[in-house]
């Protein structure tokens, strides 16, 4: 009876003890077209942003414990200094630039919570910037509420989710895996993309860029940089697959890895137990792992295994494959991808009844419809985290 | 006979007799066939003495995707950088009851190995991204069948380089990236 008391009494406790203080790290990095300042808490925080011709100021409406082993880059273009100012009831950063800049882009990020500022130098707008590029930029249609779950933003501020990115595998004089029915992937890609792309706008209402429409030769960078530059919150990069063995068969679902790109930071994470955030604290705190960096995609890692995951659900459901899961793999066309992004494999190309079926249209409409639905599932999921 | 004769003759038997003597211990130690680790000399360096290497080279089954090992015996060469090109020669050549991720005719022109990083550089002939068939597993089979065998037979080399007539090169049929070295990924071993 005794214990039973003194339980009531530790519990009432707990609750008089207030929660501990907020934690806030920060993170910088160089990229090939910007600089890009993380924001990261343990948990969720309001913050405002105030911008000065050279500086930067993020205001964080709590107090907080800053880890101060933010490290920036020597010879950073961007970035000068960050100085943090703690007071009785906010936590203020300021970042110095060595340029005039302008935010290219801020996302904000959960598990963990965060806040991503992609910065570039000069002053000109996105606006001006998109005239400027081959790709004429879309009119972004409404969002339509027609996924369960996923509704659209109503205060007036920009939806999370507005374009996707659809990359047809190959193309032009790059045939990719040829079957031997003289079948070949570029044809499927750019198909299966097509479909894809009606299905998302009818569906979804979302924008969609290709990143190529036509049998046409596009290096592996520039289809990247064409979902950088449109500021796609997905990319999708379609293929079809094929083996030296001939029995090999299924979809499988890539995300990239860190593995094959930084060992010794992925090994001494295994060491230590580490998350995927843990490792990105170990490449920043030693200056020969700063490959990572490199990889814009570091950042989205979480969100892409998630994606890849809804993606393959669909897929194995489609082709009675329960047992095939997503996978990791050092891919060029993802690693500068600043969005989640993930490689799709639907079929194998060297196996004959594979590519019979990839001849089918109606099995290329059940395979985008699928696609569909995993990129859906996705959007819900990070729209119901966000709004938590 | 004369012992003018005989004394010759009989010191040309006693010759003859050292001679084979030490050909017939020689070629019984070869039968043998001493097995010595793979790694107690460092490139560059020779091998003490002649004899014979085993590696365990693995190949892809037509099932599950995994590679089941077969175990070679060759006669060790004078130099480690040698041996790398015994192996890599075994694996190319690949084995008639496996299957190989090689295509046809692909030759390695040179390799170096940059003792400092742990890492071999395979330098190979431009018919690789010509003949290369395409498909990420057929990729990724490639990749990490040159990759894994080399680091699983060699415990000095940790990552793998890939050129081609030189160069690096950003992929070889559109999917991974090879302008960084690779590491190996033994889940694609059976056993070991």
């Amino acid at each position: 009876m005794k214990k039973k008391w003194l339980l009531h009494i530790l519990f009432l406790l707990t609750l008089l003890i207030p929660g501990h203080a907020l934690s806030l790290q920060v993170r910088v990095s160089d990229h090939e077209d910007y600089s890009r300042f993380v924001l990261q808490g343990d948990r969720e925080f309001d913050y405002e942003l105030t911008e000065g011709k050279n500086t930067l100021q993020i205001l964080v409406k709590k107090k907080a414990d800053v880890d101060d082993n933010t490290v920036i880059p020597r010879d950073s273009r961007l970035f000068q200094d960050i100085a943090c100012k703690i007071e009785k009831k906010s936590t203020i950063f300021t970042i110095r630039l060595k340029s005039p800049f302008r935010i290219d882009k801020h996302v904000v990020l959960v598990q963990p919570f965060r806040v991503v500022l992609d910065l570039v130098a000069g002053e000109e707008s996105p606006a001006e910037k998109r005239e400027e590029t081959d790709i004429p930029a879309p009119v972004i249609p409404n969002l339509k509420t027609d996924i369960q779950g996923l509704d659209p933003d109503k205060s007036g501020k920009k939806t999370v989710f507005d374009t996707i990115c659809l990359d047809p595998g190959h193309g032009g004089s790059d045939l990719g895996a040829v079957g031997s029915g003289k079948t070949f992937e570029k044809d499927i890609t750019l198909k299966v993309a097509q479909k894809l792309r009606r299905y998302i706008e009818a569906k979804l209402g979302l924008r969609v860029v290709l990143a190529r429409d036509s049998d046409a030769d596009i290096p592996l960078d520039s289809r990247v940089a064409v979902a950088n530059n449109q500021e796609a919150q997905i990319f999708i990069s379609i293929h079809v697959n094929s083996s030296s063995r001939k029995s090999a068969n299924g979809p499988e679902t890539y995300f990239v890895s860190l593995k094959a790109t930084d060992q010794d930071a992925f090994n001494l994470a295994q060491q230590e137990n580490q998350s995927l955030d843990e490792i990105e604290k170990i490449a920043a705190e030693d200056e020969l792992k700063m490959i990572l960096w490199n990889m814009a995609q570091a950042e989205y890692i979480r969100e892409s295994s998630k994606l890849a995951e809804f993606i393959q659900a669909e897929l194995n459901d489609l082709l009675n494959t329960s047992n095939r899961g997503v996978k990791q793999a050092p891919f060029r066309v993802l690693m500068r991808a600043a969005m989640p992004a993930v490689l799709i494999e639907i079929a194998f190309l060297s196996n004959p009844a594979e590519e019979k079926k990839l001849k089918d249209e109606s099995f290329l409409d059940d395979v985008a419809a699928s696609i569909y639905q995993g990129i859906s599932r996705f959007i819900v999921f990070q729209s119901n985290l966000q709004n938590k | 006979m004369s012992k003018k004769i005989l004394y010759p003759l009989l010191a040309l038997a006693l010759v003859f007799f050292i001679t084979s003597l030490a050909v017939f211990i020689q070629s019984s130690r070869s039968a043998k066939k001493e097995i010595a680790p793979s790694v107690d000399t460092q490139p560059g360096e020779e091998f003490k003495a002649s004899s014979f290497i085993k590696f365990k080279v693995f190949f892809f089954g037509e099932s599950q995707g995994l590679m089941k090992p077969v175990v070679y015996e060759i006669e060790r060469p004078r130099l480690k950088e040698e041996l790398y090109s015994r192996l890599l020669d075994i694996m190319l050549r690949g084995d008639k009851n496996f299957i190989s991720p090689v295509p046809e005719g692909v030759k390695v022109r040179s390799l170096y190995f940059v003792a400092e990083e742990n890492l071999l550089v395979l330098d190979f002939g431009d018919e690789l991204t010509a003949r290369f068939g395409g498909g990420t597993t057929a990729e990724m089979e490639f990749v990490y069948f040159i990759v894994d065998n080399l680091c699983f037979n060699f415990k000095e080399i940790k990552k793998v380089k890939f050129l081609v007539m030189g160069n690096p090169i950003k992929t070889l049929g559109g999917h991974l990236d090879l302008e960084s070295p690779f590491y190996p990924d033994f889940s694609y071993f059976d056993e070991q």
